[in-house]
């Protein structure tokens, strides 16, 4: 039997990609890490804040060396109505410090160092190379077994044991391998984003930050009659402005997301952190938000599924993370992958190292603990019966009517319950929920 | 030997080759391929530069060379360090601008170095025998040169576009050896760059209008009705009609600065 190219062939030079070619190419195999735009990070967009503690053990002090904007010292929630804002602000002086917690970064820059790592690993990248299809061969004991990949390249197929696919969100080869069931839109949102130039005294004097601190900001209420939500976050000398939105909920009718966005800036809690800044970027992005429900089966005969290929990007309200699982689950590929062609089973069964190490980590052990929130968090009654709830009661807690007398808190939660059209009982079965879905 | 001369670019905003540099590399190997000659391709950069010359590798190019110098170089200086690189090459191949939009003057600049003929901004070329190029001017005009011995030619992206490599060769272009070339110590282009100003004639002595009123001055002054003065056309050998353009130019004053 020929020998394969290569050992391992990873499909995508993004977070999850680099993070499996390190691992596979650290241990000796001979990979390929294929990335269809000019560079890695050419094609990415995110929201803006990446969690590389993952990265601790595999790149020691990456912070030192990461292409990192600003350390986020500081997370708000925001409430919103279309006169109000409610928000919840949090503080932490010691995300500014070794061994940080979470930071802002941009992608093409966050990428490129992550794929250079791969590369010093002993990984060969191949930029400009898009994956149009899987080659198969047939196994004795396994049956049809992906064998490769076919390249847009002339000759450009690429032999391999193992095929990492890490193609992001909507994953060609994970469908072509029948690993995903029919896609539903509703299990989607789109991310669109625009970056908005300033300077950076301008962006420490409005934020309250200083030196290479930052803020992330998560909206609700802020995307009209779509269900979705709005973040605002400082890069080093420029801001992310963006909302996700749900894609069922946007087909349905007819504003633009640019007009959802430019609603949101004129916000009055909005308007003056953004005021003034020149539109440098504009971007969106397809985000697979329906977590657990959407999953794929992430293993195949010779073929391994990560990242946003495998809908690992936790939306959880509170909690709206992406890249740290790409790189996690890119990290337990890799080394499954390195695992089973030492033992010579590059089956599904062989593979069956990478849903163990899956379960067994922060990767699904999170998504099973938050299941029920990206359903929680998109509702409806979430999404336009609590903010105006929420908002009435501050707005009446704070209000002074004399020489009426304060009313009590528990008529102001009933009123505004009302008022709002919130039901006793729904906002039981949401309370219900929400306590499983992050107690 | 064929060279192509190249600049790959590498920041956040602006990445790779260049359209007008990747046609400098298909022309280059289209003109290797019609003349029998190696094709080489240079760059003068640090070592990121490599990614360009590693895309000139897949496509076919046999050696790569790279100088080591800052990426703000300025072009002169560019065109120092490519100079010694391809002084031996038949014909060098330059895009008329850089990924980064550069000011396209080190193809110039390196034809004075290598004391060559150029023909600059070409959109198409024929492999005959001599080489036979054209030149876009202006007013939609074009220039039709016939190339013979040592030149040095830029082209527009749009002469043709780079050929897509198959995967084996991209493959081995990962690992090709990229040659570094001599010590060559190349100025950094920190040196402040010359003064760009608009020009502008040096004014000169008219006499007072004639007129009998101020509104008849005003029309001798600014009055375009009146048939332009014709051009004039010389037949002449070159040193006849450059002595007559420069007496003209005199006349009109635009050589009293240099002068």
């Amino acid at each position: 039997m020929p020998e394969n190219d290569f050992d391992v062939v990873v499909v995508g030079a993004g977070p999850a990609g680099s993070c499996a070619a390190i691992e596979a190419a650290r241990s000796g195999l001979r990979t390929l890490l294929l990335e269809r735009g000019p560079f890695p990070g050419s094609k990415n967009m995110y929201g803006g804040v990446v969690y590389p503690r993952i990265l601790d053990d595999l790149i020691p002090e990456w912070w030192n060396e990461a292409p990192l904007q600003r350390w986020v010292t500081r997370r708000s929630t925001m409430v919103l109505t279309d006169t109000q804002a409610l928000t919840v602000d949090f503080r932490n002086e010691a995300w500014a410090a070794p061994p940080y917690n979470g930071a802002t970064a941009h992608r093409p820059e966050f990428d490129r160092w992550l794929a250079d790592h791969a590369v010093a690993a002993g990984a060969t990248l191949l930029c400009d190379t898009t994956v149009t299809g899987l080659l198969r061969g047939e196994a004795r004991r396994s049956g049809r077994v992906v064998t490769g990949v076919r390249t847009d390249r002339p000759d450009g197929d690429v032999t391999a044991s193992v095929v990492i696919a890490c193609d992001g969100v909507n994953s060609f080869i994970a469908k072509e391998a029948g690993l995903y069931g029919t896609p539903n839109p509703k299990d989607f949102t789109l991310g669109v984003k625009e970056t908005l130039a300033l300077p950076r005294q301008v962006i420490d004097q409005r934020f309250g930050v200083r030196d290479l601190e930052g803020v992330d900001i998560e909206i609700i209420g802020c995307t009209g009659g779509i269900n979705g939500g709005g973040f605002v976050y400082t890069n080093l000398e420029s801001i992310a402005v963006g909302v996700v939105l749900k894609l069922t909920s946007l087909a349905a009718q007819t504003t633009r997301p640019e007009e959802i966005i430019a609603r949101m800036k004129r916000h009055a809690a909005i308007a003056p952190l953004v005021e003034g800044g020149e539109l440098v970027e504009y971007s969106a992005h397809l985000i697979p938000e329906a977590g657990l429900r959407m999953m794929p089966e992430m293993t195949g005969n010779g073929l391994l599924i990560a990242g946003d290929a495998a809908a690992l990007c936790l939306a959880a309200g509170i909690w709206l993370e992406g890249v740290n699982f790409a790189m996690g689950s890119g990290r337990y590929a890799g080394q499954t992958a390195v695992e089973a062609i030492a033992a010579g089973d590059v089956s599904q069964r062989g593979l069956r190292g990478y849903a163990s190490r899956l379960s067994d980590t922060f990767v699904l052990r999170d998504h099973r603990k938050l299941r029920r929130a990206p359903e929680l968090v998109l509702g409806d009654r979430v999404q336009h019966l609590y903010p105006s709830m929420i908002t009435g009661m501050a707005e009446r807690m704070f209000r002074v009517d004399n020489p009426s007398p304060k009313p009590g808190l528990r008529r102001i939660f009933r009123e505004e319950r009302k008022r709002a059209g919130v039901s006793r009982r729904a906002l039981l079965r949401d309370s219900r929920d929400a306590f499983r879905s992050f107690g | 030997m064929i060279a192509a001369c190249i600049k790959s670019i590498d920041d956040r905003s602006t990445h790779g080759l260049s359209p007008a540099d990747e046609a400098a590399i298909e022309m280059a190997l289209r003109h290797g391929e019609a003349t029998g000659h190696t094709v080489i391709a240079v760059t003068v950069g640090g070592a990121r530069a490599d990614r360009g010359l590693r895309v000139a590798l897949a496509s076919g190019v046999k050696t790569a060379i790279r100088v080591d110098a800052p990426n703000d170089t300025e072009s002169a200086a560019v065109a120092a360090a490519l100079a010694p690189v391809v002084a031996h090459s038949a014909t060098v191949w330059c895009g008329d601008y850089s990924a980064d939009r550069g000011t396209g003057s080190v193809p110039a600049f390196l034809a004075a170095q290598l004391r060559r003929q150029q023909a600059l901004g070409l959109i198409s070329a024929e492999f005959v025998d001599p080489l036979r190029v054209t030149r876009r001017l202006d007013g939609g005009r074009r220039e039709v040169l016939r190339i013979t011995g040592p030149a040095v030619l830029s082209v527009e992206g749009s002469i043709a576009r780079l050929r897509r490599a198959s995967l084996r060769p991209a493959l081995a272009a990962q690992s090709a050896e990229v040659l570094p070339y001599g010590t060559t110590v190349v100025p950094s282009g920190k040196t402040s760059p010359p003064a760009v100003r608009p020009y502008r004639p040096r004014a000169r002595v008219l006499p007072a209008p004639s007129g009998a009123t101020a509104l008849d001055r005003l029309r001798v002054l600014t009055d375009s009705s009146a048939a332009p003065e014709p051009g004039e056309t010389i037949e002449a050998g070159p040193a006849e009609a450059a002595a007559r353009i420069i007496e003209v130019l005199r006349g009109w004053g635009y050589l009293e600065l240099a002068e």
